[in-house]
């Protein structure tokens, strides 16, 4: 009888706990399904209709708007753009990151500053660093755009936002300038959490000092460089505030990715459904790096 | 000897380049960090004879006030700090006690479905706003919340949730689970180790998470300049960005707004930033 009482008063306490924990998570599950997956599921219905924004009536039309998107020669210029844009900011961000996590993780006076310091530029808003590029390069006043009239970059009375090529490079390079701190975070402490001793034995074993680098910290980071391409990529290519304030996609859509296209289709012609199948094509590219995240992650895992 | 003496010295003068080298590449990037921004500042402090002079001038040769004056005599400015106070407050107060429950729930309790969460957490996190705009701007719309601030705040929600609660599960994670047992062993309830063991513990995490989610929908611009339609809805950055977009720029005007956006966010983050590195570094992300 003793023993029945105990296994009761256990099976008790778990179910208790159970409750708890459910109904502690339930308010961040019901945000969670409204939000998003609630949101997520409209747009791939969104997908298969012929919606628009202020008409209320739509009718499916099946695969229609992603036959459109494959011939759509916008589209493949826009990817393109989207391809460019992300393969530059990415490796530019994760290589400045890099360096300047090596920096960081040197023993110096004033160390905790300079990290503190560089730290700024993750939370500076988009609007100000749009507002600081437009400025620098205006066309007569701007300090930047002035350098690269006196080196003959730029013609006089020309700003470089208004050149094709020149306008995904500001882009590309303000946004490494607001996106280096995450990686160079994540860099820094990988390269604390680097065992010493791999560190000593080279030295018993007579390495030169560029020899550990290569072969001892470089090998060290492929996992964090991996997880930091995934995360990057799926924010990058997907990121629309920056470019859509410095260039809002021009000159002549030069700088225009696919989440500028989706804004455009969105509120400039009204045609979601379109708009929401260039999204869930955009999204299932996306997915395929979500799930490699996933799977890296340790943050599930007990 | 003098062989030796020459080494030692070589090594010296090598040892001094080596310092040299460093110091430069330190400047090097301070300058290139604080370039754009120092350049907003004196832009913003600069009178207009000076801001509109060619070449620039570096150094300003006189500081001026006039821009904040006229920046801040237009009342919708006010307004639009108003706005993007009220909105980053409120979601700040919401996400925060929802992801500490829920991450405290996801990292403590064991039940059905909590690693699915856990994972559909994650990978809401990865969601980005440009895909959930036109599905909660039309869920928004139908509400008829459209010209209030509440649509501009469901959409903060969905975009800071799954961040917080990302950042909450490795602080948590981060903080031993003994005493938390210990206590219930002596008998207190789990609702009780919740409030006044895992709480007091990790109020630095649970700080640091509200700060950034703060910074996070004062920085928003996308679904706040999709979410409002009118002018006295808008939060600051879509009023910033509609000054940039006008013909005629006023650049005083927007440098000493930019100016005036940025700083407190600067400053509230240097007061976590400490936090945040540890909570950052502790466990989440590394591969």
């Amino acid at each position: 009888m003793k023993n029945n009482r105990g296994i009761c008063f256990l099976d008790n306490i778990h179910t208790r706990r159970k409750l708890l924990g459910m109904t502690m998570v339930l308010p961040t599950v019901i945000i969670l399904v409204a939000l998003i997956l609630y949101p997520v599921i409209t747009n791939l219905y969104l997908s298969f209709t012929n919606s628009n924004l202020l008409k209320s009536g739509s009718s499916f039309i099946g695969f229609q708007n992603y036959a459109k998107i494959f011939s759509d020669k916008m589209f493949s210029k826009y990817a393109w753009n989207t391809l460019i844009w992300t393969v530059f900011s990415v490796v530019g961000q994760l290589v400045v990151g890099f360096a300047l996590a090596l920096l960081i993780s040197r023993q110096m006076r004033g160390g905790t500053f300079l990290r503190s310091f560089l730290l700024i530029p993750y939370v500076v808003p988009a609007v100000s660093i749009a507002l600081i590029a437009r400025w620098i390069l205006n066309s007569n006043y701007g300090i930047v755009n002035h350098w690269l009239q006196n080196m003959g970059l730029v013609a006089s009375g020309q700003s470089a936002l208004s050149l094709p090529v020149g306008a995904m490079i500001v882009v590309i390079i303000f946004n490494i300038w607001r996106s280096y701190p995450f990686p160079m975070l994540i860099y820094w402490a990988a390269l604390k959490g680097i065992d010493k001793e791999l560190y000593e034995a080279a030295n018993v074993d007579g390495a030169n000092k560029l020899q550990v680098f290569l072969y001892i910290t470089l090998p060290q980071l492929r996992n964090t460089t991996l997880t930091l391409l995934i995360l990057r990529i799926a924010w990058t290519a997907t990121y629309f505030d920056l470019i859509w304030m410095v260039t809002g996609g021009g000159p002549a859509g030069s700088t225009t990715q696919l989440p500028i296209m989706i804004y455009q289709n969105s509120f400039g012609t009204f045609q979601i459904g379109y708009a929401a199948a260039i999204s869930v094509i955009l999204g299932l590219i996306l997915m395929v790096f979500v799930i490699a995240y996933i799977r890296r992650s340790k943050n599930f895992a007990d | 000897m003098i062989i030796m003496l020459e080494n030692k010295v070589k090594k010296r003068e090598k040892h001094l380049f080596r310092k040299c080298l460093i110091g430069a590449i330190v400047a090097l990037s301070i300058g290139m960090i604080a370039f754009p921004l120092y350049w907003m500042l004196i832009s913003s402090l600069k009178p207009s004879t000076e801001l509109f002079a060619s070449p620039p001038t570096i150094f300003p040769k006189s500081i001026s006030l006039e821009w904040y004056k006229k920046a801040f005599q237009n009342s919708m400015v006010l307004t639009y700090f108003g706005n993007s106070f009220i909105v980053s407050s409120i979601t700040t107060v919401v996400v925060t006690i929802v992801a500490t429950f829920g991450a405290y729930g996801l990292t403590r309790f064991r039940f059905v479905g909590r690693k699915i969460i856990t994972v559909s957490s994650l990978a809401a996190y990865c969601i980005p706003p440009i895909m959930l705009m036109v599905p909660l701007y039309r869920v928004v719309s139908k509400l008829r919340l459209i010209s209030s601030l509440l649509g501009v705040i469901i959409g903060h929600l969905a975009l800071t949730l799954p961040f917080a609660i990302w950042l909450l599960i490795s602080f948590f994670k981060s903080i031993p689970r003994e005493i938390e047992e210990s206590a219930l062993v002596n008998g207190a309830s789990e609702f009780t180790v919740f409030r006044k063991i895992a709480i007091p513990l990790c109020a630095p995490g649970i700080l640091s998470t509200a700060i950034l989610v703060f910074i996070l929908s004062w920085n928003e611009y996308l679904l706040a300049s999709v979410m409002v339609s009118q002018d006295s809805m808008k939060t600051l950055t879509v009023g910033l960005a509609n000054y940039i977009s006008n013909v005629q720029i006023d650049w005083g005007i927007v440098m000493a707004l930019g100016t005036a956006t940025t700083i407190p966010i600067v400053l509230m983050f240097s007061l976590i930033q400490k936090y945040f590195v540890e909570g950052l570094t502790a466990g989440a992300i590394k591969g």
